[in-house]
């Protein structure tokens, strides 16, 4: 594998996926990306060790197909940082998303039982 | 509504960029104070702490790298950026830069030249309108190809062909403008119909009537764009104005467009450039009145265009006539003689010719442009090589190997913009080169001119160009591995010689495609050669030729005409340097002559066929001012005047044809078909001269007096060609022999100009363009490909400097360490060569219809390209390769 292309291939096959948690998380409360790459990896049980490489582009992209919107706000600490929320196409997209997902990993789910049961 | 915010967002980001790059900036230093805060509270310590942030982070540029790519505009600026850094680095390097820019401006600016001749010959449509249903209408018979329609053929296919729409006659012929300056001008009588059969009408006035186009019919005429302009300064109240043309009082109706032309006027003779009406019938052409045809034959000497119907092709109009002429043969019309009608499309008939000229030139200019190409491609590489450590670097800094590419490729781009640039400006001197030197028989050639379409061409030509050249070196760009090259010391002479490679196939490709041209120049050399070697049967060298014509207003009778030739002879013989001076009717080479019926004594010619013969007109003289070889008998003199003995001059086809096995000179033959005509005597036999072209089969020909010709059979010769010959240059005999006409009659107007090497020239004018683009393109070719060899054999000896030290030291002499350079330029050298012969012998195929007496697998010519291009690899690998022989062991050895 080449080591320069950009997201490594796990972060590829759960670039969508990081989409959506990201949409999720935002939907609850704006955040900034640092908070957010916290509350990904808290959340997820340490599962997700998404990778911070990813997030900004991510956030990037969903920025530019108007998901979510950003602007810079003062933090507890008295900081700037670039908070994140979500817009309503972004709430639309967050609800088609879940229920894709919802979909594909039941249709996952069923066959995975019945390929234990087969076999 | 997606595409909304990307659209937003992206000129956000293409007019926001300072401010977008400092939130981006703020933003992640954000993230790694707070990660290391984060950090340092599990107790780590604080500069690892910061380490380990940045570190979760990767690399920081690169990041930033992502994240504009994610901007949706990063293409542009990058590409802008690349633009900027490539234009940099070129500046550093101005050597490079120019040779790269000139070969690539060479390349595309002939490449682009040649595009814009062949726009002009084969793309841009002919003046007419719906020039693709435009046909031109032919006879043939035995001995003629091509030849003339008669009045009847004119009415019975108008009238029996239903492909035709319509049909109009025209003929050519000459006309004098009176007045100031009279100046004798070529033009045409056409039928009403024929401007409106080729779709064109006058810019000012009318086309002619019918009540015009009928004998004894209103003296009009309709000028030529270029006429009107010089003659009358371009004057709109010309048209209804009485002119004198030709003696006789004529209303201007009509001035055509500046780019009107017959269709019969895009050859070597040039243009016509005033139109009157044909204005004859069935009567006057002795001719059937009506479709009906007689039995026997008519007489043929009209041109014909055709318009077809909607939904009828030149295929159909030629089987409808096929089957109309073998049905008129039944009933005994040109019976025997294999007389067949046909029509060529106007296209072919025009630009047929040229195109197979143009095509194997355009072909070999595409070559010269792959050589370019590779060339830079070449020099890109090397380039490359030396700059690994750079690209080394920047990739260890986070470059991605796309943004390498785009860099390289970048540079590729600004050369070939730059080289476009150029080549456009060559292609502007290359056009102004090709109309200067427009050989008069290529139809077109000489309206050649930069259009915007050209112009599209070189930028989509460097296009081509940037990818060509640049993709190579921008894929051995993706192999740099950092870690390998950073830690590769100074020398690296290995793995440049691996990657070698590349530049020898590149070089070998080249010599490869220069050997095609070359061995295509040598064989259009071999060609022009073999056709300047056919014997012309006269001497050209040192004669001067002009036209003239003696209007029956001023010379009412021929004792008028040939007193006034006499006289004219006389005094130009006078004029210092002139040798001796005759006249012609028509010059040899001269496109068609037309023939005489003859009865020759003891020629009894198969039953149905004629006895033909070519017919000239001269003065006495002419035979030595020509030069015209005599081979028995005696030339003309002053006996032969309108009292004495008919005396004629027969050429050597004629006695081999007519008088075969018996004794040429006391023959007796008559001009035309009637018996009661007065009889020739031969008195002399010359050798064959061509008429039409070089190559072209000779005819049986007579010559006869000016003065006795119109006492047999009792016509009037008007125009003819004065023809002077002398030792010196016959073009400097110009002005004085014009100054001499002028003195004996200034209202006569002189035309064609030229001299008869001219006239030979531009006879092979087809060959010899192909001949010169080929061997100017080849030169070209062999020129970059030394270039080309000169940089490996360079590259080789620079890399291999350490080897050749060791070999030094060990006892090698320079000569050795020389050969050993050499031999890797020739080695390149003969691969492309190889390849290059057997694809020449592929290609080269295709110029059969080019050659003449030579086969495309000519073996002098091979053998001469083999040793030319090795020759050039020798050449191009001295210079480098005496740097090898200079090698100093303790030096190379020592630096490392």
């Amino acid at each position: 594998m080449n080591p320069d292309s950009p997201p490594s291939r796990r972060s590829e096959v759960l670039q969508g996926t990081l989409e959506m948690l990201a949409l999720k998380l935002l939907a609850a409360q704006p955040m900034h990306g640092w908070g957010l790459s916290l509350e990904l990896r808290r959340i997820s049980g340490e599962v997700f060790d998404v990778n911070q490489g990813s997030l900004y582009p991510a956030l990037q992209r969903m920025l530019r197909r108007g998901w979510i919107r950003a602007e810079w706000r003062a933090t507890e600490n008295n900081r700037r940082a670039r908070y994140y929320s979500v817009t309503r196409e972004g709430r639309r997209q967050l609800e088609a998303e879940i229920a894709d997902w919802e979909r594909t990993s039941g249709a996952v789910n069923r066959v995975l039982r019945y390929a234990l049961q087969g076999g | 509504m997606a595409w909304y915010h990307e659209l937003v967002s992206s000129l956000g980001a293409l007019f926001g960029s300072a401010r977008r790059e400092k939130e981006m900036t703020d933003e992640i230093a954000f993230h790694i104070d707070m990660e290391t805060q984060r950090l340092a509270e599990a107790g780590i310590d604080a500069s690892e702490a910061r380490r380990r942030a940045v570190a979760i982070f990767g690399g920081v540029e690169r990041h930033k790298d992502y994240v504009r790519d994610e901007l949706g505009t990063s293409w542009l600026r990058d590409g802008w950026n690349d633009v900027r850094f490539a234009a940099r680095s070129l500046r550093r390097r101005p050597g490079f830069t120019a040779i790269a820019t000139i070969t690539l401006a060479l390349g595309i600016g002939a490449t682009t030249t040649l595009f814009g001749v062949v726009k002009r010959v084969l793309l841009t449509p002919l003046p007419y309108g719906e020039p693709e249903s435009l046909v031109m209408v032919w006879s043939a018979w035995k001995g003629f190809d091509q030849t003339w329609l008669s009045h009847d053929e004119w009415e019975g296919w108008r009238a029996r062909i239903p492909a035709f729409a319509d049909i109009g006659l025209f003929a050519e012929g000459s006309a004098n403008f009176d007045g100031d300056a009279p100046e004798r001008i070529r033009s045409a009588r056409v039928q009403a119909n024929v401007f409106p059969i080729l779709g064109v009408q006058p810019i000012l006035g009318r086309d002619f009537t019918a009540e015009e186009d009928r004998p004894n019919g209103p003296s009009v005429v309709i000028l030529g764009y270029g006429l009107w302009q010089r003659r009358f300064g371009g004057d709109p109240s010309v048209v209804g104005r009485e002119i004198l043309v030709s003696g006789r009082a004529t209303t201007v109706v009509g001035v055509m467009p500046a780019d009107f032309r017959l269709p019969l006027d895009f050859g070597a003779s040039g243009r016509t450039e005033a139109w009157f009406p044909l204005a004859t019938d069935a009567a006057q052409n002795g001719a059937v009145p009506g479709p009906e045809f007689p039995s026997g034959g008519s007489s043929h000497g009209y041109h014909a265009v055709a318009r077809l119907r909607p939904g009828m092709t030149a295929a159909t109009a030629n089987a409808q006539l096929r089957s109309l002429v073998a049905e008129l043969e039944q009933q005994g019309y040109m019976a025997n003689v294999g007389f067949r009608a046909y029509v060529v499309p106007i296209e072919e008939q025009i630009t047929g010719r040229v195109r197979p000229v143009l095509l194997v030139v355009f072909g070999a200019v595409g070559f010269v442009m792959l050589i370019a190409c590779a060339n830079v491609a070449g020099l890109l590489l090397v380039r490359g090589e030396s700059r690994r450590r750079e690209l080394a670097v920047r990739v260890a800094l986070g470059a991605g190997s796309r943004r390498l590419q785009r860099l390289l490729l970048a540079e590729s781009a600004v050369l070939a913009a730059l080289g476009a640039a150029s080549g456009i400006g060559l292609a502007i001197l290359g056009v102004r080169l090709v109309r200067a030197t427009a050989p008069a028989g290529l139809p077109r050639v000489g309206d050649t001119a930069i259009d915007w379409s050209v112009l599209a061409f070189a930028v989509v030509a460097g296009a081509v160009a940037a990818l060509l050249a640049g993709v190579l070196p921008a894929l051995q760009a993706t192999r740099i591995m950092p870690a390998g090259e950073l830690k590769e010391s100074g020398r690296g002479a290995t793995s440049g010689l691996a990657r070698l490679r590349w530049r020898q196939a590149l070089v070998a490709t080249e010599v490869a495609l220069a050997v095609v041209l070359v061995t295509a120049a040598g064989l259009m050399i071999r060609s022009v050669r073999n056709l300047l070697a056919i014997d012309t049967g006269f001497r050209a060298d040192g004669v001067l030729t002009m036209r003239l014509s003696t209007p029956s207003t001023w010379y009412p009778d021929s004792t008028g005409v040939v007193a006034f030739w006499n006289e004219l002879q006389r005094r130009v013989a006078v004029v210092p340097g002139v040798e001796r001076a005759g006249a012609v009717r028509l010059l040899p080479l001269a496109t068609e002559i037309g023939d005489w019926g003859l009865q020759v004594d003891g020629y009894t010619p198969p039953p149905n066929q004629g006895t033909p013969g070519d017919w000239q007109v001269v003065t006495p003289g002419y035979i030595e001012a020509m030069g015209l070889t005599l081979v028995e008998g005696r030339r003309f003199d002053a006996r032969d005047d309108m009292s004495g003995a008919l005396a004629m001059i027969v050429n050597r086809a004629f006695v081999r044809q007519y008088i075969a096995g018996g004794r040429a000179l006391g023959t007796r033959v008559r001009i035309g078909g009637s018996d009661s005509a007065q009889a020739y005597s031969i008195v002399g036999v010359v050798e064959d001269v061509h008429h039409g072209s070089l190559v072209s089969q000779v005819k049986p020909k007579f010559y006869v007096t000016l003065a006795q010709f119109a006492r047999a059979p009792g016509n009037t010769q008007r125009s003819m060609s004065l023809v002077v010959r002398t030792d010196g240059d016959p073009a400097a005999l110009a002005a004085p022999v014009r100054a001499a006409i002028r003195r004996l009659d200034s209202r006569l107007p002189i035309s064609e100009v030229r001299t008869m090497r001219e006239i030979v020239s531009s006879a092979i004018s087809g060959p010899r363009f192909a001949m010169e683009a080929l061997g100017l393109f080849g030169m070209l070719a062999l020129a970059l490909s030394a270039i080309g060899i000169f940089g490996i054999v360079s590259q080789v000896v620079a890399s291999r400097a350490h080897e050749f030290g060791v070999r030094a030291a060990l006892g090698a002499t320079p000569a050795e360490l020389v050969r050993l350079s050499i031999r890797a330029g020739v080695q390149q050298a003969l691969v492309g060569l190889a390849a290059g012969l057997a694809i020449a012998l592929l290609l080269t195929r295709t110029m059969v219809s080019l050659l003449q007496g030579v086969t495309p697998t000519d073996p002098l010519t091979l053998a001469v390209v083999v040793l030319v291009t090795g020759a050039v690899a020798v050449a191009a690998s001295v210079g480098p390769a005496r740097r090898a022989g200079r090698t100093d062991p303790a030096r190379v050895l020592g630096s490392s």
